[in-house]
């Protein structure tokens, strides 16, 4: 059943490549494949028992028996609502995709559920060779859905964030291999721990290229700005996701000495990170701006938490990981649809586009007001529960992070100002409408999605780490 | 009493659901009555929750109720959780009771707006965010209703978004607030620390074992909240911006309810703050420097409902001093007074505005008395109230406040004539402001602009509440009549005990001064501005000082604003910049250079291969048998 995640929109993909399909067929059977993946998790949901400990459905085939590598997926409580929020943001990426027209179509959408499957199998795999096959499969649409249908600049874009996740893999790889030979198995359950300070760091300069954490983020910016809404999206909202996930299962839970000894640089790092990303999406701009600087600030703010390693920074940390995805997905649909009206995303000329536009003003306003974690939003929660769990470990980072709270209200506010109040903006034409049925169809789940979450964060904080002492458990036996 | 309870906090908030999820369906005055209905629930529910209160005995009058868990984390829980007590029933009352009338008014006043339905929706969930402050079970639950009223407050001041003025200072509020906000979360994170939990019961049940630090950060915290909300030094502003927003809203949030929060919170966290006894003065300090500071500015206003915003600073900051010498049921009392006739302010001066097709200048303004003489009426109840005449009600909350500051000690006297200097401001600023728009003859403007309320459903409207509350600010007060009968202190008796009690002797003294000062102050503003026997007397540099608020805005922008762009900047240019651009350029070179060295490699020599490839596994072979 957990592989069926993976070959659903594998096999969709391959379907969109191998089938002469009309374009309208391509995109629409790319569209009903991401939303089966969408009911084939909430089935898994509905069957995962939270009360009980341990990898579910979890499944295993010998793959190099004398090396110990095998295929073997599963899933934990909090890799459940990680997969959760990836296929719900993938199926609108694709959605939006749908809508807006894709030229190539049949490459674009067999790229897109390649991309989903692959960034699923990351979150199930159990095995650190599989995790680094999966990995390595998720970048490579990626490259192509930045650079063959980004916008102008996207050459320079994806040449960049080809080379800093290229690096990234490689340190990956090479800590992969010597794990995995130092500990005689390549499997994660089964691997114990390590405390080789050298293959930590290869593992948390990878992840650290990818999520990104200053300053290793000099991809981000171009990267964000260059790829078309959709594909924005996703990597903000879901590939960064997998940086952070990555921290978790292997960093944190694989190497819990080397974690003790780099926790103060670390947090250091992402606390910088933090108010760094803040400042500049205070100056950022245009739209995309904004929102990429304030990915990075998120990415160090989920960094602290899980590197916090107490029970309210890791669930606040996957909390956050949850909102994120959803927030900066649904802040960049949206951003891509003022580009479509406006034709530009520069806030100078944008703005009252409030007037008369009711639904685009609504889902702005609230995504944003999640965004900037206003009190009682499933955001708040996260970053509650992380400053509180960082508070712990060091108040001064709780100090900053209280600070960041502050500089996200004054850049998510002049966001929303910058598009919805004031006299319109030179490049707001009276005929700019409202959000069409379409578009709000695939907002709005990501909206709702952040209500419920936000009426009841506990959801997921109650059943990420069902004891105490997962990470003991994710650690493995040996 | 429980369900009442709940049904008293979601009403609301399911009146913003219908209104936003119905959009075009529901018709504009619809979705006012909508509102208006769910506040009238809430209130009703209030009435029976306050009813069934009163039937435990009084030590017995605490009942917790969990929805849900809201937040875990390890063996952490924080609930959805609310409380239902004599403190939180009184502030429902007041919240949902006051709250009723200022939507039922805004039917009136918005009638013809464009976005009616979203104004109504923010009413709303305003009162939805203020009754989740009030009735919250847990510090975080505050928190949280704590952050939804500082977000209904930026709706409803930018609710003129195409106004820059009114995004501006809807963005202010929200910032100064998130300020409190986040040193609010910071004392909470040091009481999860030290408690593992937030529910008042075992937080204050903790509390006596705290360090000294610990007391006074966790006070300083709290206070830091309070200060920004109830728009006290040093974070006080963003109110007078705040009247950029409808009347109504600055009735109902930025007088009667969302500003007095902070009173609220520290009568609520009453047994941490007396762990920190220095942090409870300087609450108090707080209080008595802003009823000064902005009792000063409102001499010089010209905008009307900015004279009446530095007013509820000022009133505010008295019932900071009442709370920060421990006389809870006072500043509670006081709380209750300020709601009515500050509302019956606003909203009269809402009445104003009306009829004055939207001006907002005093200057213009005079005669007024003859052509609206209920409203005039309104308005001097009103301000006779503020000013603290008996037998208004304003009169028996402040003078008991201003009385339990005798019986503190010499810091308490030295805030006794702070106080004091601030009831003769009150009496000068509010009757100079009535005796401007209403006194005299009506000027040149009022006569060419001048259009008298109509008389139909809206207009009934704005009626009914105006005059409802004229009733409760002119007869409010006799709820308690300090040492003869004491209803709100017995009532509060459970949740907080006040520290002082004045002695009968201290309530006349300082009764019989306070009213002397206030009618003095009346008088001078009689003779400068009514009667105008006598010239307002001229100092420019103390006019501007007050025209320029003290320079604080000044002072705020060149300190934090200004250094953040500069910083912002400072960052893009010298570090963003390298970073992005440098690594492309180096990188293109890089690449470049690796790969014109690689191709070096391929000589097409087969030996050269095959000494390539057994180097490699030889490294490789040494690597594996080392690192096993």
């Amino acid at each position: 059943m957990t592989t069926a995640l993976i070959l659903l929109p594998v096999g969709g993909a391959l379907v969109v490549w191998l089938l002469p399909l009309r374009p309208f067929a391509v995109a629409s059977t790319a569209f009903l494949v991401a939303l089966a993946e969408v009911a084939l998790w909430i089935d898994t949901l509905a069957r995962f028992d939270f009360s009980r400990p341990g990898l579910q459905f979890d499944e295993q085939q010998s793959w190099f028996s004398d090396l110990h590598v095998s295929y073997h997926v599963g899933l934990y409580g909090f890799s459940l609502w990680l997969v959760g929020m990836s296929v719900v943001v993938l199926a609108a990426a694709t959605g939006y995709a749908f809508w807006a027209g894709r030229d190539r179509p049949r490459a674009y959408y067999g790229l897109m559920l390649l991309l989903t499957g692959a960034i699923v199998g990351v979150f199930l795999a159990q095995d650190l060779l599989l995790f680094y096959v999966f990995w390595e499969a998720m970048l490579v649409p990626l490259y192509f859905l930045v650079g063959v249908w980004g916008g102008p600049g996207r050459l320079r874009a994806t040449l960049l964030f080809v080379i800093y996740t290229m690096a990234g893999s490689l340190l990956m790889l090479a800590s992969i291999i010597v794990l995995g030979i130092s500990q005689g198995t390549f499997d994660l359950v089964d691997s114990g721990t390590n405390s080789s300070d050298w293959i930590f760091l290869g593992f948390v300069a990878a992840f650290a290229v990818k999520a990104p954490l200053f300053p290793l983020h000099a991809w981000l910016p171009e990267t964000y700005r260059e790829s078309s809404a959709e594909v924005s999206a996703v990597l903000s909202g879901v590939v960064s996701k997998l940086a952070a996930f990555g921290f978790l299962r292997i960093a944190i839970a694989k190497f819990p000495g080397p974690t003790a000894d780099f926790r103060t640089p670390i947090l250091v790092l992402a606390a910088c990170g933090l108010v760094y990303g803040s400042l500049l999406a205070f100056r950022a701009p245009d739209l995309r701006g904004v929102i990429a600087y304030s990915s990075l600030a998120q990415m160090g703010l989920i960094t602290l938490g899980l590197f916090a390693v107490n029970p309210l920074g890791l669930n606040g940390a996957v909390l956050q990981m949850v909102n994120h995805g959803l927030i900066s997905a649904a802040l960049f649909l949206i951003a891509g649809a003022v580009e479509r009206r406006a034709a530009t995303g520069e806030l100078q000329a944008l703005g009252g586009m409030a007037r008369g536009r009711p639904a685009l003003a609504t889902v702005l306003m609230t995504t944003g007001v999640i965004a900037l974690a206003v009190p009682g939003s499933s955001a708040f929660a996260g970053e509650f529960a992380i400053l509180a769990g960082v508070f712990t470990t060091g108040w001064g980072y709780a100090v900053v992070g209280a600070a960041a709270i502050v500089f996200a209200a004054m850049y998510m506010l002049r966001l929303i100002s910058a598009v919805l109040h004031r006299s319109p903006g030179r490049a707001v034409t009276e005929a700019a409408l409202d959000l069409r049925p379409a578009e709000l169809g695939i907002i709005v789940p990501l909206v709702l999605c952040l209500l419920v979450l936000s009426a009841w964060p506990a959801a997921i904080t109650e059943r990420s780490f069902p004891t105490g002492n997962t990470l003991t458990e994710l650690a493995g036996s040996r | 009493m429980i369900a009442a309870a709940w049904i008293c906090l979601i009403s609301p908030l399911a009146a913003t659901a219908l209104i936003t999820v119905g959009g075009n369906r529901l018709s504009r005055r619809g979705a006012g009555f909508l509102s208006t209905f769910s506040v009238l629930v809430s209130f009703v529910a209030a009435v029976v929750a306050f009813v069934a209160l009163l039937g435990d005995s009084p030590s017995r009058r605490y009942h917790p109720s969990t929805l849900w868990s809201w937040l875990t984390a390890g063996n952490l829980d924080f609930g959805l959780r609310i409380v239902v007590d004599p403190l939180s029933v009184m502030m429902m009352l007041i919240v949902s009771g006051v709250g009723m009338l200022i939507v039922l008014y805004s039917i009136g006043y918005m009638d013809g707006d464009d976005e009616e339905r979203r104004y109504f929706a923010y009413m709303a969930l305003f009162v939805f965010s203020m009754l989740l402050l009030v009735q919250g079970g847990n510090l975080l639950m505050l928190l949280v209703g704590w952050g939804l009223v500082g977000l209904s407050s930026y709706l409803l001041i930018g609710f003129w978004h195409q106004r820059p003025e009114a995004v501006s200072a809807a963005k202010k509020a929200f910032v100064m607030n998130a300020i409190g906000d986040a040193t609010m979360a910071l004392a909470l994170f040091l009481l999860i620390q030290k408690t593992g939990s937030l529910n008042f019961e075992q937080v204050f049940t903790a509390a006596p074992s705290f360090s000294n630090w610990t007391a006074n950060l966790v006070a300083l915290g709290l206070l830091g909240g309070a200060v920004a909300k109830s728009a006290q030094l040093p974070l006080h502003t963003w109110l007078p911006d705040a009247m950029e927003g409808p009347t109504p809203v600055s009735a109902l949030i930025h007088a009667a309810t969302m500003v007095t929060a902070g009173v609220y919170l520290i009568v609520r966290t009453a047994p941490l703050f007396e762990q920190a006894p220095k942090v409870l003065e300087l609450a108090a300090g707080l209080g008595a420097a802003t009823l000064l500071l902005a009792g000063l500015i409102a001499l010089v206003q010209v905008d009307i409902k900015r004279v009446i915003a530095y007013s509820t600073m000022s009133q505010i900051g008295y019932m900071f001093l009442g709370a920060g010498i421990g006389a809870y049921p006072d500043a509670m009392f006081h709380l209750m007074t300020h709601a009515f006739f500050k509302a019956l302010l606003f909203l009269a001066a809402g009445i104003v505005i009306h009829a004055l097709a939207a001006e907002q200048d005093i200057r213009r303004m005079g005669g007024l008395r003859k052509l609206m003489p209920l409203t005039f009426v309104a308005f001097l109840v009103g301000s006779l109230s503020l000013a603290g005449i008996p037998p208004f009600s304003g009169f028996f909350s402040k003078d008991s406040i201003l009385a339990s500051l005798l019986a503190n000690g010499w810091y308490g006297e030295i805030l006794w004539v702070a106080g004091m200097i601030g009831t003769f401001l009150t009496g000068l600023y509010a009757f100079r402001l009535l005796f401007i728009v209403f006194w005299g003859e009506p000027t040149p403007f009022v006569r060419e602009h001048f259009h008298a309320p109509k008389r139909d459903v809206p207009g009934l409207s704005m009626a009914v509440p105006v005059g409802v509350l004229t009733v409760l600010a002119a007869i409010g007060g006799f709820i308690q009549f300090a040492n003869v009968w004491t209803p709100i202190t017995d009532w509060l008796e459970p949740v907080a005990r006040p520290l002082v009690e004045a002695s009968g002797t201290q309530e006349a003294v300082s009764s019989i001064i306070a009213v002397t000062l206030g009618l003095a102050g009346i008088g001078v503003a009689w003779v400068l501005y009514g009667s105008r026997t006598s010239e307002v007397p001229r100092l420019a540099w103390a006019q501007t000082l007050l025209e320029r608020k003290f320079y604080f805005d000044e002072a705020y922008d060149l300190a934090f604003y200004r250094p953040a762009v500069f910083v912002a900047k400072g960052l893009a240019r010298w570090i963003e910049r390298p970073l992005v651009f440098g690594s492309v350029r180096e990188l293109a070179q890089g690449v470049g250079l690796i790969g014109r060295d690689t191709s070096r490699i391929q000589t097409g020599l087969v030996r050269t291969y095959a000494l390539a490839i057994a180097a490699s596994v030889a490294v490789v072979t040494v690597v594996f048998v080392a690192v096993r």
